[in-house]
Protein backbone atom coordinates (compact mmCIF):
# COMPACT_ATOMS: atom_id res chain seq x y z
CA UNK A 1 0.00 0.00 0.00
CA UNK A 2 1.45 3.24 -0.97
CA UNK A 3 1.24 5.73 2.23
CA UNK A 4 -0.75 9.23 0.31
CA UNK A 5 1.89 11.37 1.55
CA UNK A 6 4.42 9.68 -0.49
CA UNK A 7 2.80 10.29 -3.81
CA UNK A 8 4.54 13.48 -4.68
CA UNK A 9 2.43 15.69 -7.42
CA UNK A 10 0.12 16.91 -4.48
CA UNK A 11 1.14 20.15 -5.69
CA UNK A 12 -0.86 20.05 -9.12
CA UNK A 13 -3.90 21.04 -7.37
CA UNK A 14 -3.12 22.61 -4.42
CA UNK A 15 -6.81 23.43 -2.75
CA UNK A 16 -6.36 19.62 -2.55
CA UNK A 17 -5.67 19.48 1.10
CA UNK A 18 -8.57 22.23 2.36
CA UNK A 19 -11.20 20.74 -0.41
CA UNK A 20 -11.67 17.61 2.14
CA UNK A 21 -12.28 20.15 4.86
CA UNK A 22 -14.23 21.84 2.04
CA UNK A 23 -16.69 18.90 1.74
CA UNK A 24 -18.37 19.09 5.25
CA UNK A 25 -19.23 23.33 4.86
CA UNK A 26 -22.66 22.41 3.83
CA UNK A 27 -23.79 20.37 6.66
CA UNK A 28 -22.18 22.03 9.07
CA UNK A 29 -24.11 24.99 8.28
CA UNK A 30 -27.47 22.49 7.96
CA UNK A 31 -25.97 21.47 11.88
CA UNK A 32 -25.53 24.87 13.15
CA UNK A 33 -28.81 26.02 11.80
CA UNK A 34 -30.76 22.92 13.19
CA UNK A 35 -28.87 23.41 16.47
CA UNK A 36 -29.68 27.43 16.65
CA UNK A 37 -33.72 26.44 15.53
CA UNK A 38 -34.24 23.99 18.12
CA UNK A 39 -31.91 25.64 20.84
CA UNK A 40 -33.87 29.20 20.77
CA UNK A 41 -36.85 27.87 20.52
CA UNK A 42 -37.08 25.54 23.33
CA UNK A 43 -35.46 28.53 25.31
CA UNK A 44 -37.99 31.39 24.22
CA UNK A 45 -41.02 28.57 25.01
CA UNK A 46 -39.43 27.39 28.56
CA UNK A 47 -38.56 30.87 29.76
CA UNK A 48 -42.04 32.65 28.15
CA UNK A 49 -40.34 34.70 25.65
CA UNK A 50 -41.21 36.59 22.94
CA UNK A 51 -42.55 33.91 19.92
CA UNK A 52 -42.77 36.68 17.25
CA UNK A 53 -39.15 37.96 18.11
CA UNK A 54 -38.39 34.27 18.01
CA UNK A 55 -39.60 33.45 14.22
CA UNK A 56 -38.10 36.68 13.13
CA UNK A 57 -35.09 36.14 14.55
CA UNK A 58 -34.67 32.17 12.74
CA UNK A 59 -36.09 33.23 10.16
CA UNK A 60 -32.45 35.69 9.65
CA UNK A 61 -30.68 32.75 10.22
CA UNK A 62 -32.46 30.72 8.00
CA UNK A 63 -31.81 33.21 5.22
CA UNK A 64 -27.89 33.57 5.94
CA UNK A 65 -27.75 29.58 6.17
CA UNK A 66 -29.61 29.36 2.91
CA UNK A 67 -27.20 32.22 1.43
CA UNK A 68 -24.42 30.00 2.53
CA UNK A 69 -25.17 26.88 1.47
CA UNK A 70 -25.73 28.18 -2.18
CA UNK A 71 -22.38 30.00 -1.87
CA UNK A 72 -20.63 26.66 -0.89
CA UNK A 73 -22.98 25.24 -3.47
CA UNK A 74 -21.69 27.75 -6.36
CA UNK A 75 -18.09 26.58 -5.27
CA UNK A 76 -18.41 22.90 -5.38
CA UNK A 77 -19.97 23.41 -8.84
CA UNK A 78 -17.30 24.86 -10.08
CA UNK A 79 -14.44 22.50 -8.47
CA UNK A 80 -16.51 19.43 -10.10
CA UNK A 81 -15.81 21.12 -13.42
CA UNK A 82 -18.42 19.07 -14.38
CA UNK A 83 -19.78 21.71 -17.71
CA UNK A 84 -16.48 21.82 -18.91
CA UNK A 85 -15.08 18.10 -19.60
CA UNK A 86 -18.64 16.27 -18.88
CA UNK A 87 -16.63 14.17 -17.24
CA UNK A 88 -19.09 12.26 -14.37
CA UNK A 89 -16.92 9.32 -13.35
CA UNK A 90 -13.85 10.58 -11.75
CA UNK A 91 -12.91 7.05 -10.65
CA UNK A 92 -9.10 6.88 -12.20
CA UNK A 93 -7.20 7.67 -8.84
CA UNK A 94 -5.66 10.58 -10.34
CA UNK A 95 -5.22 14.22 -9.11
CA UNK A 96 -7.40 15.50 -10.96
CA UNK A 97 -10.11 12.79 -10.23
CA UNK A 98 -9.34 12.94 -6.50
CA UNK A 99 -10.42 16.73 -7.12
CA UNK A 100 -13.40 16.71 -8.96
CA UNK A 101 -14.59 14.02 -6.80
CA UNK A 102 -14.84 16.32 -3.73
CA UNK A 103 -16.56 19.14 -5.41
CA UNK A 104 -19.09 16.50 -6.91
CA UNK A 105 -19.63 15.21 -3.35
CA UNK A 106 -19.33 18.67 -1.76
CA UNK A 107 -22.13 19.63 -4.59
CA UNK A 108 -24.60 16.78 -3.45
CA UNK A 109 -23.74 17.49 0.45
CA UNK A 110 -24.62 20.93 -0.51
CA UNK A 111 -28.10 20.06 -2.37
CA UNK A 112 -29.26 17.45 0.98
CA UNK A 113 -28.21 20.62 3.04
CA UNK A 114 -30.29 23.07 1.34
CA UNK A 115 -32.81 20.58 1.77
CA UNK A 116 -32.50 20.15 5.43
CA UNK A 117 -32.04 23.58 6.15
CA UNK A 118 -35.50 24.79 4.33
CA UNK A 119 -37.09 21.63 5.90
CA UNK A 120 -36.23 22.80 9.50
CA UNK A 121 -37.15 26.35 8.87
CA UNK A 122 -40.85 25.35 8.26
CA UNK A 123 -42.36 24.76 11.92
CA UNK A 124 -41.69 28.31 12.91
CA UNK A 125 -42.90 29.36 9.50
CA UNK A 126 -46.46 28.05 9.69
CA UNK A 127 -46.80 27.56 13.77
CA UNK A 128 -47.01 30.84 15.41
CA UNK A 129 -47.04 29.58 19.24
CA UNK A 130 -44.87 27.28 21.17
CA UNK A 131 -48.23 25.14 21.85
CA UNK B 1 -22.17 -15.31 6.49
CA UNK B 2 -23.91 -15.23 2.96
CA UNK B 3 -21.87 -13.81 -0.10
CA UNK B 4 -23.40 -10.66 -1.14
CA UNK B 5 -23.93 -12.14 -4.27
CA UNK B 6 -26.29 -14.71 -3.06
CA UNK B 7 -28.37 -11.98 -1.26
CA UNK B 8 -28.78 -10.30 -4.17
CA UNK B 9 -29.66 -12.87 -6.29
CA UNK B 10 -32.32 -14.33 -3.45
CA UNK B 11 -33.72 -10.54 -3.51
CA UNK B 12 -34.40 -10.07 -6.93
CA UNK B 13 -36.03 -14.45 -6.73
CA UNK B 14 -37.79 -13.13 -4.06
CA UNK B 15 -39.16 -9.76 -6.02
CA UNK B 16 -40.08 -11.68 -9.09
CA UNK B 17 -42.17 -14.73 -6.93
CA UNK B 18 -43.89 -11.36 -5.38
CA UNK B 19 -44.51 -9.84 -9.00
CA UNK B 20 -46.11 -13.48 -10.18
CA UNK B 21 -48.61 -13.47 -7.11
CA UNK B 22 -49.90 -9.73 -8.73
CA UNK B 23 -49.94 -11.04 -11.87
CA UNK B 24 -51.66 -13.92 -10.81
CA UNK B 25 -54.17 -12.15 -8.70
CA UNK B 26 -54.90 -9.75 -11.38
CA UNK B 27 -56.12 -12.78 -13.43
CA UNK B 28 -58.55 -13.89 -10.96
CA UNK B 29 -61.90 -13.28 -11.87
CA UNK B 30 -64.18 -11.00 -10.05
CA UNK B 31 -66.55 -13.89 -8.85
CA UNK B 32 -63.56 -15.51 -6.90
CA UNK B 33 -62.22 -12.04 -5.59
CA UNK B 34 -65.82 -11.06 -4.28
CA UNK B 35 -65.33 -13.81 -1.55
CA UNK B 36 -62.62 -11.36 -0.36
CA UNK B 37 -64.19 -7.88 -0.98
CA UNK B 38 -67.65 -8.53 1.01
CA UNK B 39 -65.86 -9.50 4.39
CA UNK B 40 -63.75 -6.85 3.91
CA UNK B 41 -66.99 -4.45 3.29
CA UNK B 42 -68.68 -5.44 6.46
CA UNK B 43 -65.63 -4.80 8.54
CA UNK B 44 -65.61 -1.25 6.60
CA UNK B 45 -68.89 -0.68 8.74
CA UNK B 46 -67.13 -1.16 11.78
CA UNK B 47 -65.61 2.38 11.49
CA UNK B 48 -68.63 3.92 12.74
CA UNK B 49 -68.61 4.58 16.03
CA UNK B 50 -68.54 6.92 19.11
CA UNK B 51 -64.70 5.79 19.65
CA UNK B 52 -63.65 6.06 16.35
CA UNK B 53 -61.49 8.14 14.40
CA UNK B 54 -62.91 7.40 10.98
CA UNK B 55 -66.10 8.79 12.40
CA UNK B 56 -65.28 12.68 13.26
CA UNK B 57 -68.07 14.70 15.34
CA UNK B 58 -65.81 17.47 16.14
CA UNK B 59 -63.89 20.12 13.90
CA UNK B 60 -60.64 18.76 15.09
CA UNK B 61 -60.89 15.16 14.37
CA UNK B 62 -62.24 15.80 11.16
CA UNK B 63 -59.34 17.71 10.64
CA UNK B 64 -57.40 14.77 11.29
CA UNK B 65 -59.66 12.52 9.27
CA UNK B 66 -58.82 14.42 6.33
CA UNK B 67 -54.83 14.59 6.99
CA UNK B 68 -55.29 10.39 7.80
CA UNK B 69 -57.12 10.26 4.31
CA UNK B 70 -55.14 12.59 1.86
CA UNK B 71 -51.84 10.48 3.30
CA UNK B 72 -53.80 7.33 3.02
CA UNK B 73 -55.05 7.62 -0.66
CA UNK B 74 -51.65 9.40 -1.63
CA UNK B 75 -49.72 6.51 -0.20
CA UNK B 76 -51.84 4.22 -2.06
CA UNK B 77 -51.12 6.30 -5.40
CA UNK B 78 -47.48 5.98 -4.44
CA UNK B 79 -47.71 2.28 -4.05
CA UNK B 80 -49.20 1.62 -7.34
CA UNK B 81 -47.13 3.81 -8.67
CA UNK B 82 -43.68 2.43 -7.63
CA UNK B 83 -45.59 -1.78 -8.49
CA UNK B 84 -46.30 -0.78 -11.18
CA UNK B 85 -42.76 0.97 -12.62
CA UNK B 86 -41.85 -2.44 -11.38
CA UNK B 87 -43.73 -4.67 -13.35
CA UNK B 88 -42.79 -2.80 -15.73
CA UNK B 89 -39.05 -2.97 -15.67
CA UNK B 90 -38.95 -7.01 -14.77
CA UNK B 91 -42.07 -7.71 -17.03
CA UNK B 92 -42.85 -5.69 -19.51
CA UNK B 93 -39.99 -4.20 -20.35
CA UNK B 94 -36.87 -5.94 -19.08
CA UNK B 95 -34.30 -4.61 -21.19
CA UNK B 96 -31.48 -2.44 -19.98
CA UNK B 97 -32.50 1.54 -19.80
CA UNK B 98 -30.45 4.48 -21.32
CA UNK B 99 -28.38 6.26 -19.12
CA UNK B 100 -30.30 9.54 -19.55
CA UNK B 101 -33.38 7.70 -18.88
CA UNK B 102 -32.07 5.68 -16.00
CA UNK B 103 -30.79 9.43 -13.91
CA UNK B 104 -33.95 11.03 -15.21
CA UNK B 105 -35.40 8.13 -12.94
CA UNK B 106 -33.35 8.33 -10.40
CA UNK B 107 -33.14 12.15 -10.13
CA UNK B 108 -36.54 13.06 -10.85
CA UNK B 109 -38.34 9.99 -8.74
CA UNK B 110 -35.44 9.38 -6.05
CA UNK B 111 -34.75 13.17 -5.71
CA UNK B 112 -36.83 15.67 -7.00
CA UNK B 113 -40.62 14.16 -6.65
CA UNK B 114 -40.00 13.32 -2.64
CA UNK B 115 -38.94 16.67 -1.93
CA UNK B 116 -41.31 18.37 -3.47
CA UNK B 117 -44.08 15.95 -2.12
CA UNK B 118 -42.48 15.96 1.19
CA UNK B 119 -42.43 19.55 1.60
CA UNK B 120 -46.13 19.99 0.46
CA UNK B 121 -46.75 17.59 2.71
CA UNK B 122 -45.20 19.45 5.71
CA UNK B 123 -47.14 22.86 4.36
CA UNK B 124 -50.52 20.88 4.46
CA UNK B 125 -49.86 19.50 8.07
CA UNK B 126 -48.06 21.03 10.34
CA UNK B 127 -50.42 24.03 10.96
CA UNK B 128 -52.82 21.01 11.99
CA UNK B 129 -50.62 20.42 14.95
CA UNK B 130 -51.03 24.00 16.74
CA UNK B 131 -54.81 23.91 15.36
CA UNK B 132 -55.07 20.94 17.73
CA UNK B 133 -53.93 23.41 20.54
CA UNK B 134 -56.10 26.63 19.64
CA UNK B 135 -57.18 28.94 22.27
CA UNK B 136 -60.52 28.29 23.33
CA UNK B 137 -63.33 30.94 23.10
CA UNK B 138 -65.44 29.03 25.43
CA UNK B 139 -64.63 27.67 29.11
CA UNK B 140 -61.51 26.20 30.08
CA UNK B 141 -61.11 22.81 31.86
CA UNK B 142 -58.94 21.13 34.52
CA UNK B 143 -57.91 17.27 34.01
CA UNK B 144 -56.10 15.63 36.38
CA UNK B 145 -55.15 11.92 35.37
CA UNK B 146 -54.80 9.69 38.45
CA UNK B 147 -54.32 6.23 38.31
CA UNK B 148 -56.88 4.98 37.11
CA UNK B 149 -60.04 8.08 36.90
CA UNK B 150 -59.80 11.57 36.12
CA UNK B 151 -60.27 14.40 37.71
CA UNK B 152 -62.24 17.22 36.13
CA UNK B 153 -62.36 20.88 37.09
CA UNK B 154 -64.57 23.39 35.17
CA UNK B 155 -63.33 26.71 35.81
CA UNK B 156 -66.03 29.63 35.77
CA UNK B 157 -65.64 33.04 34.77
CA UNK B 158 -65.12 33.99 38.32
CA UNK B 159 -62.25 31.55 38.40
CA UNK B 160 -63.99 29.25 40.99
CA UNK B 161 -64.01 26.21 39.86
CA UNK B 162 -66.83 22.62 39.89
CA UNK B 163 -65.48 19.59 40.46
CA UNK B 164 -66.69 16.33 38.87
CA UNK B 165 -65.12 13.55 37.83
CA UNK B 166 -64.82 10.71 35.19
CA UNK B 167 -66.91 12.36 32.88
CA UNK B 168 -66.70 15.35 30.38
CA UNK B 169 -69.24 17.66 29.73
CA UNK B 170 -68.70 19.64 26.65
CA UNK B 171 -70.94 22.31 24.80
CA UNK B 172 -71.50 21.75 21.04
CA UNK B 173 -70.23 24.61 18.48
CA UNK B 174 -67.49 25.96 21.46
CA UNK B 175 -64.02 25.64 21.18
CA UNK B 176 -63.36 24.53 24.81
CA UNK B 177 -59.55 24.53 26.51
CA UNK B 178 -58.74 21.46 27.89
CA UNK B 179 -55.31 22.06 30.70
CA UNK B 180 -54.13 19.01 31.24
CA UNK B 181 -51.52 17.72 34.09
CA UNK B 182 -51.31 14.08 35.73
CA UNK B 183 -50.80 13.15 39.48
CA UNK B 184 -48.64 10.54 39.37
CA UNK B 185 -47.46 8.70 36.61
CA UNK B 186 -47.91 10.03 32.52
CA UNK B 187 -51.15 9.44 31.11
CA UNK B 188 -52.73 10.28 28.01
CA UNK B 189 -56.46 12.11 27.16
CA UNK B 190 -57.62 10.74 23.70
CA UNK B 191 -61.34 11.60 22.61
CA UNK B 192 -60.76 9.76 18.93
CA UNK B 193 -63.86 11.24 17.70
CA UNK B 194 -63.66 14.74 18.89
CA UNK B 195 -60.64 15.35 18.13
CA UNK B 196 -56.13 14.98 18.77
CA UNK B 197 -54.50 13.42 21.73
CA UNK B 198 -52.03 14.76 24.22
CA UNK B 199 -49.90 13.62 27.28
CA UNK B 200 -50.63 14.27 30.84
CA UNK B 201 -47.23 14.75 32.80
CA UNK B 202 -46.77 14.83 36.24
CA UNK B 203 -45.66 18.29 37.14
CA UNK B 204 -46.21 19.61 33.69
CA UNK B 205 -49.27 21.26 32.15
CA UNK B 206 -49.83 20.56 28.46
CA UNK B 207 -53.16 22.39 26.52
CA UNK B 208 -55.57 20.40 24.25
CA UNK B 209 -58.54 22.25 22.54
CA UNK B 210 -61.94 20.23 21.72
CA UNK B 211 -64.22 22.20 19.13
CA UNK B 212 -67.42 19.62 18.89
CA UNK B 213 -70.19 19.84 16.09
CA UNK B 214 -72.80 17.23 17.00
CA UNK B 215 -74.59 16.45 20.26
CA UNK B 216 -73.83 12.84 21.32
CA UNK B 217 -71.95 10.92 23.78
CA UNK B 218 -68.57 9.47 22.64
CA UNK B 219 -65.88 7.61 24.20
CA UNK B 220 -62.75 9.07 25.44
CA UNK B 221 -59.79 6.86 27.07
CA UNK B 222 -56.51 7.07 28.51
CA UNK B 223 -53.94 6.90 25.58
CA UNK B 224 -50.53 6.50 27.51
CA UNK B 225 -49.73 3.03 29.62
CA UNK B 226 -50.12 3.97 33.19
CA UNK B 227 -50.46 0.80 35.51
CA UNK B 228 -52.61 -2.52 35.92
CA UNK B 229 -55.84 -0.68 35.38
CA UNK B 230 -54.77 1.00 32.29
CA UNK B 231 -56.89 -0.21 29.95
CA UNK B 232 -59.70 0.42 32.42
CA UNK B 233 -59.21 3.92 32.55
CA UNK B 234 -61.86 5.58 30.30
CA UNK B 235 -64.28 8.49 30.33
CA UNK B 236 -67.54 9.62 28.82
CA UNK B 237 -67.50 12.80 26.78
CA UNK B 238 -71.27 14.45 26.48
CA UNK B 239 -71.65 17.09 24.20
CA UNK B 240 -74.94 19.10 24.87
CA UNK B 241 -76.37 22.35 23.03
CA UNK B 242 -74.76 25.32 24.87
CA UNK B 243 -78.15 25.92 27.05
CA UNK B 244 -78.33 22.33 28.25
CA UNK B 245 -74.41 22.75 29.37
CA UNK B 246 -75.18 25.55 31.34
CA UNK B 247 -77.96 24.41 33.21
CA UNK B 248 -76.18 21.24 33.56
CA UNK B 249 -72.85 22.78 35.01
CA UNK B 250 -75.62 25.16 37.46
CA UNK B 251 -76.68 22.25 39.06
CA UNK B 252 -73.07 20.24 38.81
CA UNK B 253 -72.24 23.63 41.41
CA UNK B 254 -75.06 22.80 43.74
CA UNK B 255 -74.66 20.39 46.74
CA UNK B 256 -75.71 17.39 46.73
CA UNK B 257 -79.31 16.10 46.72
CA UNK B 258 -80.52 14.90 50.37
CA UNK B 259 -81.74 11.17 50.93
CA UNK B 260 -84.99 10.88 50.77
CA UNK B 261 -85.87 7.21 50.39
CA UNK B 262 -85.63 4.95 53.40
CA UNK B 263 -83.14 2.37 51.36
CA UNK B 264 -81.21 5.85 50.82
CA UNK B 265 -81.17 7.54 54.15
CA UNK B 266 -79.95 4.02 55.43
CA UNK B 267 -77.32 4.36 53.08
CA UNK B 268 -75.59 7.73 54.19
CA UNK B 269 -75.15 6.01 57.38
CA UNK B 270 -73.34 3.31 55.68
CA UNK B 271 -71.17 5.92 53.91
CA UNK B 272 -70.45 7.88 56.83
CA UNK B 273 -69.77 4.61 59.21
CA UNK B 274 -68.02 2.71 56.61
CA UNK B 275 -65.49 6.57 56.06
CA UNK B 276 -65.89 7.10 52.80
CA UNK B 277 -65.63 10.17 53.58
CA UNK B 278 -62.17 10.43 54.01
CA UNK B 279 -61.22 9.83 50.44
CA UNK B 280 -64.84 11.02 48.72
CA UNK B 281 -66.29 14.42 48.69
CA UNK B 282 -70.40 14.79 48.89
CA UNK B 283 -70.94 18.32 49.01
CA UNK B 284 -73.37 19.70 51.41
CA UNK B 285 -72.48 16.89 53.67
CA UNK B 286 -68.95 16.19 56.16
CA UNK B 287 -67.78 13.77 53.09
CA UNK B 288 -64.50 16.00 51.74
CA UNK B 289 -62.26 13.82 50.78
CA UNK B 290 -59.89 14.41 48.13
CA UNK B 291 -58.06 11.41 47.14
CA UNK B 292 -60.56 9.75 45.45
CA UNK B 293 -63.27 11.49 42.80
CA UNK B 294 -65.71 13.73 43.70
CA UNK B 295 -69.14 11.92 44.56
CA UNK B 296 -71.55 15.08 44.91
CA UNK B 297 -73.44 13.73 41.30
CA UNK B 298 -71.85 10.68 40.85
CA UNK B 299 -75.80 9.20 40.02
CA UNK B 300 -76.16 11.44 37.58
CA UNK B 301 -72.82 10.65 35.28
CA UNK B 302 -73.41 8.30 32.38
CA UNK B 303 -70.87 5.92 34.17
CA UNK B 304 -69.05 4.62 37.17
CA UNK B 305 -65.51 3.44 37.88
CA UNK B 306 -64.18 5.42 34.72
CA UNK B 307 -66.15 4.08 32.08
CA UNK B 308 -66.39 0.36 32.94
CA UNK B 309 -69.83 0.29 33.97
CA UNK B 310 -73.68 1.75 34.52
CA UNK B 311 -74.81 3.96 36.68
CA UNK B 312 -77.72 1.80 38.00
CA UNK B 313 -77.86 0.32 41.65
CA UNK B 314 -76.80 -3.12 40.87
CA UNK B 315 -73.62 -1.26 38.87
CA UNK B 316 -73.16 0.51 42.25
CA UNK B 317 -73.44 -2.69 43.86
CA UNK B 318 -71.28 -4.76 41.56
CA UNK B 319 -68.42 -2.04 42.17
CA UNK B 320 -68.66 -1.90 46.15
CA UNK B 321 -68.93 -5.63 46.02
CA UNK B 322 -65.85 -6.31 43.85
CA UNK B 323 -64.06 -2.83 43.35
CA UNK B 324 -60.77 -4.68 42.84
CA UNK B 325 -61.92 -7.49 40.70
CA UNK B 326 -63.04 -4.70 38.54
CA UNK B 327 -60.00 -2.45 38.44
CA UNK B 328 -57.09 -4.56 39.43
CA UNK B 329 -54.60 -2.84 42.00
CA UNK B 330 -56.77 0.46 42.24
CA UNK B 331 -56.54 2.54 45.79
CA UNK B 332 -60.23 1.98 46.76
CA UNK B 333 -60.59 -0.99 49.15
CA UNK B 334 -63.34 -3.55 48.19
CA UNK B 335 -66.53 -3.22 50.42
CA UNK B 336 -67.12 -7.04 50.26
CA UNK B 337 -67.45 -7.29 53.75
CA UNK B 338 -70.58 -5.15 53.74
CA UNK B 339 -73.85 -6.93 54.59
CA UNK B 340 -75.89 -7.06 51.71
CA UNK B 341 -78.57 -5.04 52.67
CA UNK B 342 -75.91 -1.97 53.79
CA UNK B 343 -74.00 -3.21 50.17
CA UNK B 344 -77.47 -2.17 48.25
CA UNK B 345 -78.35 0.65 50.63
CA UNK B 346 -75.26 1.88 49.99
CA UNK B 347 -75.85 1.65 46.48
CA UNK B 348 -79.11 3.51 46.23
CA UNK B 349 -77.58 6.64 48.42
CA UNK B 350 -74.50 6.74 45.46
CA UNK B 351 -77.27 6.47 42.57
CA UNK B 352 -79.73 8.99 44.24
CA UNK B 353 -76.69 11.62 44.07
CA UNK B 354 -78.00 12.98 40.74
Amino acid sequence: MTDIRQIKNTSVYPSETTSVWRITFAPLVWALHFAISYGATALVCAKGGQVGALRLGLGGVTAVALLAIIWLAWRAWRHWDIVRDRDWENDAGTNEDRHQFLGHAAFLLAIISFIGVAYVSLPPLLIQTCQ
Amino acid sequence: MYPIFTIVHRTRRSFLSLGRTALHWCKWTFRRRAWFILPALFLVSACEGRQSVLDPSGADARRLYDLALVLFVGAAVLWLLVGGLFVYVTRINPRAMSRRAAEALIIGGGVIFPVVLLGGLLIYSLPLMSAQRSAPDGMRIHVTAEQWWWRVEYELPDGSRVTSANELRLPVGQRTGLVLNAQNVIHALWIPALGGKADMIPGRETYLSFLPEKVGIFRGQCAEFCGASHALMAFEAVTMTPDAFAEWLDAQAKDALVPETPAAIRGAEVFAREGCGACHTVRGTPATGLVGPDLTHVGGRVSLGAGILGVTIDDFANWLGHTDALKPEVDMPTYDFLSQDDLIALAAYLEGLK
